[in-house]
């Protein structure tokens, strides 16, 4: 009956990985600023678009984390509960990222007042017969006031989560009454946070803070895409650091067969994304109304064209070919491989999705873009790395342990 | 002792009435060997009549033409497509806890999947009644199928979605078909080794396949279920998917729009697990079977229920909103004025549809009431009608008001025979059904027993000792 290794501590290697990236993001930003921050109006706007598309794609894709957390717990899932601590430790990003998002939104809006980015900020918005009847959503303090309300209960929601989720650790949890009792917390706080994901992912935030800078340019489909986006790179993310957490020999009571369901998440939420993508694209294509095929003339046509099909080939035609096979998802280097390759390939369609509208006359992508990213990808190490040190590994008390612990696929 | 599977105390039993396996067998097996009661020959003689009046009203309207149809020039869709996607949506349920819930594994499928199935296939059959008779001369059906003939060459059109679903629809059919049939062999198979007459042996055998429940059929057996829940997952995605084509590719205001694929899949799931609550709220009391479909069962699915119609809710609001911020006169026309707005000719029927299905809905956030089965028939019911409703909303609101004033149609209403023809297909419908229940078994008796020792009341009630041991203990003693 041998004793679990429950306490996460963060190897020196870690560590440096993590400062090192920050270091390298922070020193192109730092560039960044410099050369294109300072330049004209056209360098300024591809700055600022990159640190944009990059703050809300690493923001979303933690707040993913918290996501999966509750909708297994609305759904009375079991299986997830002995790697649960991990989501909740991606989780712990989301007011960071949250922040930054917050100030890059607030900055373009009300410091910068750029109109290159959003269109609708501009003296013209009030005379264009469209846009000055989209004003009633998008103007300055409704930007504000739904941000901040978004982020802020995305921040207040998930820290509820996880300070319920620490119960578990107490041996008091033990029993049938306080057992239901937690469940039965546990599912009111996560249908709060799910209905006010559905009512920002799932609707508002994408066309507030994206579909928005193709002012006149709208698609109902919008949010759903971008969350089935953001979600399938939450998945791979909380895969990558369940391996990281296996290979050094932690979380004794996850093995292949929750490995094996993650790999389905991934795969099957690629398909949803695939499912997605085809629906909005091939509806706008096949109606051939302008005001809409607009979206994807420089997209499909123009300079843009290379990462549109890299961005299909990543996202739909390498997970259904690698992870149709069962033996592919219960392997743990395909499964790292294919993790990094989905959140690279989300990014790249964040990245389709902004700079595409922001930079139309060539692809800006290259070391600015890599160098931000960086930064992101250090900041969740480092902070990913303290909350797992933070808590036990293991919710021992969780009531569904025991499921979680015997499970297979 | 290693454990396969543990399910903690929490959860509720799947099985209730401490049974046994023979007692599994003989409670799901006693209607189909005892006579019928009144009241099934009452309901199946109404169905029957229905199905009768229904074929008067299809032979009027292929003796006499579409003119028996109160269609117009402007208005040329009505009740015959509202009808066919609704039924198609019905369709959806059966597919969907049989294919998806076996891939996630979700035990409490193993008590409703029979019926349901079996309620798709019937829906399915009613579904493809109304785009067959809508052709007018229907003797020309068969020109839907693609070949190569002495027509001209006369080809199908590949590009319209409506040829789409005619493959969309028969490929479903025939997997979801394959797939009820064959998890009924082995309990054709229990029928027919305690059948007391030679007639019923015989019938039930050639049923059965010659299924000897030998490990190699079990084998075999499970993983044909298996690739056929993985055909059949993209295929419950893909047929509303299409139907939603029907629509979406267009350029009419209403129907082009770029969200319709998911929320019509939403929306078919949500109609369909309507149907089977309304229809296993009756079977479980009629049948003697609640051990079997409990209240847990019909908790889990009035959860899928707030769940599609808070999806659907999501998607109209999504829509009426760009029907505002697009800023397109035609858009904002139809979402504004020809269905939100209430004093509009056909205002009444997008309100209806939002009680009924976004509204209403709600009341499933609350534990007690997803428990009560008066509220659970009522709003199994309320919820089939807003999603007719719906159906009608997209179809008649977004093609009354032509491109141009003179071709306003400002009145349809259906005629005798085409409500004829409606009521028909639930004649259709409920034939099969109380058919069904009096010869099929309709539960699934092979897959209770298969999760009966893991979710049995019996199996909960002996579990104190693994429930009260530390983890570590648990692991050592259980897992490998």
């Amino acid at each position: 009956m041998a004793s679990i290794r429950e306490q996460f501590e963060i190897p020196g290697k870690m560590k440096t990985w993590a400062l090192g990236l920050i270091a390298v993001g922070v020193l192109a930003m730092i560039i960044g600023l410099v050369t294109k921050g300072m330049g004209d109006e056209h360098e300024k706007t591809v700055f600022i678009g990159t640190l944009m598309y990059n703050s809300l794609f690493f923001m979303l894709i933690c707040n993913a984390s918290m996501f999966f957390i509750c909708a297994t717990t609305l759904a009375m899932g079991g299986w997830q509960v002995v790697f649960r601590r991990i989501p909740e430790a991606i989780s712990t990003l989301v007011p960071i990222f949250g922040g930054i998002a917050w100030v890059v939104l607030m900055y373009i809006v009300f410091i910068d007042h750029n109109h290159h980015i959003y269109h609708w900020l501009s003296e013209e918005a009030k005379t264009d017969h469209i846009l000055s009847g989209k004003l009633g959503f998008l103007n300055p303090v409704f930007f504000l006031i739904w941000t901040t309300l978004a982020i802020g209960l995305w921040i207040i929601l998930g820290a509820k989560m996880r300070k319920l989720s620490s119960e578990a650790d107490e041996a008091a949890l033990r029993g049938e009454e306080p057992g239901k009792s937690f469940v039965w917390r546990n599912t009111v706080s996560a249908s709060l946070f799910i209905v006010w994901f559905a009512l920002t992912v799932g609707s508002t935030v994408p066309w507030l803070w994206m579909m928005s800078i193709d002012a006149h340019w709208y698609s109902t489909m919008y949010s759903w895409y971008t969350f089935a986006s953001s979600f399938v790179a939450g998945m791979s993310l909380i895969a990558l650091f369940v391996i990281y957490l296996k290979n050094k020999g932690y979380l004794e009571y996850t093995n292949q067969e929750h490995l094996h369901d993650i790999g389905k998440f991934m795969f099957a939420f690629s398909i949803f994304w695939t499912y997605l993508w085809f629906s909005q694209y091939m509806l706008i294509w096949y109606a051939n109304i302008p005001e809409e095929t607009i979206y994807f003339k420089t997209r499909v046509q123009g300079p843009y064209k290379g990462l549109f099909f890299l961005n299909l080939i990543i996202n739909f035609v390498c997970p259904i070919l690698i992870l149709m096979k069962r033996s592919a998802k219960r392997n743990y280097t395909l499964m790292t491989f294919m993790a990094v390759l989905i959140i690279f390939g989300h990014w790249i369609d964040f990245h389709q999705m902004v700079m595409g509208s922001l930079s139309k006359e060539h692809v800006t992508l290259g070391w600015l873009d890599f160098g931000i990213a960086a930064f992101f990808i250090g900041m969740i190490i480092l902070f990913t790395g303290r909350a797992l040190a933070k808590k036990p590994l293991v919710p021992k008390y969780h009531p569904f342990l025991k499921e979680s612990v015997i499970h297979h696929t | 002792m290693a454990h396969l599977k543990y399910e903690s105390q929490l959860r509720e039993p799947l099985v209730t009435g401490n049974k046994d396996y023979h007692q599994v067998t003989e409670d799901i097996c006693r209607p189909i060997e005892a006579k019928p009661t009144k009241l099934w020959y009452v309901g199946f003689y109404i169905a029957v009549a229905l199905l009768m009046f229904g074929v008067y009203s299809v032979y009027r309207e292929v003796t006499y033409g579409i003119g028996q149809w109160n269609l117009n020039k402007t208005i040329g869709w009505g009740w015959d497509i509202t009808n066919f996607v609704w039924w198609v949506g019905i369709g959806h349920a059966g597919t969907l806890i049989s294919a998806i819930l076996l891939l996630f594994r979700q035990g409490w499928r193993t008590g409703v999947n029979r019926a349901a199935e079996a309620m798709t296939i019937f829906a399915v059959m009613c579904a493809g009644q109304f785009p067959i008779f809508h052709m007018g001369r229907v003797w020309m059906a068969f020109f839907v199928l693609p070949y190569p003939n002495t027509r001209g060459p006369l080809w199908v059109n590949f590009n319209s979605p409506l040829l789409w679903d005619v493959f969309a629809i028969s490929t479903y059919f025939t997997v979801s078909l394959l797939f009820w049939y064959s998890g009924l062999l082995p309990d054709f198979a229990t029928v027919r080794d305690r059948a007391k007459t030679k007639l019923r042996k015989l019938l039930y055998g050639v049923a059965a396949f010659g299924w000897t429940g030998s490990t190699k059929h079990w084998q075999r057996h499970e993983s044909l279920s298996l690739v056929l829940a993985g055909l059949s997952t993209p295929l419950v995605l893909s047929v509303h998917t299409i139907v939603s084509f029907d629509f979406a590719t267009s350029v009419i205001p209403g129907w082009h729009t770029t969200i319709f694929p998911p929320y019509f899949v939403a929306g078919a799931v949500f109609s369909g697990f309507a149907m089977v609550q309304s229809l296993m709220v009756i079977v479980r009391k009629v049948f003697a079977l609640e051990d079997y479909i409990t209240l847990g069962h019909i908790e889990a699915m009035n959860k899928v229920i707030v769940l599609t119609g808070s999806i659907v809710g999501c998607a109209y609001l999504t829509e009426l909103f760009m029907g505002w911020y697009s800023q397109n006169k035609y858009e904002g026309y139809t979402f504004w004025y020809s269905r939100a707005n209430l004093f509009s000719p056909y205002g009444w029927s997008y309100w209806g549809m939002m009680a009924c299905n976004v509204i209403s809905p709600q009341i499933f956030w609350f534990r007690k009431m997803r428990r009560n089965l008066f509220v659970t028939f009522f709003m199994s019911v309320l919820v089939n009608i807003g999603m007719w409703f719906e159906r009608f909303v997209i179809i008649v609101t977004s093609l009354y008001r032509d491109y141009l004033p003179s071709s306003w149609s400002v009145y349809y209403s259906p005629s005798t025979w085409e409500i004829g023809f409606y009521l028909g297909t639930f004649g259709l419908f409920f034939t099969c059904f109380f058919l069904f229940a009096k010869y099929f078994p309709v539960v699934a008796i092979a897959e209770i027993k298969s999760v009966l020792k893991t979710t049995g009341d019996t199996q909960k009630d002996g579990m104190d000792k693994q429930e009260e041991m530390q983890p570590e203990e648990f692991v050592h003693e259980y897992a490998h």
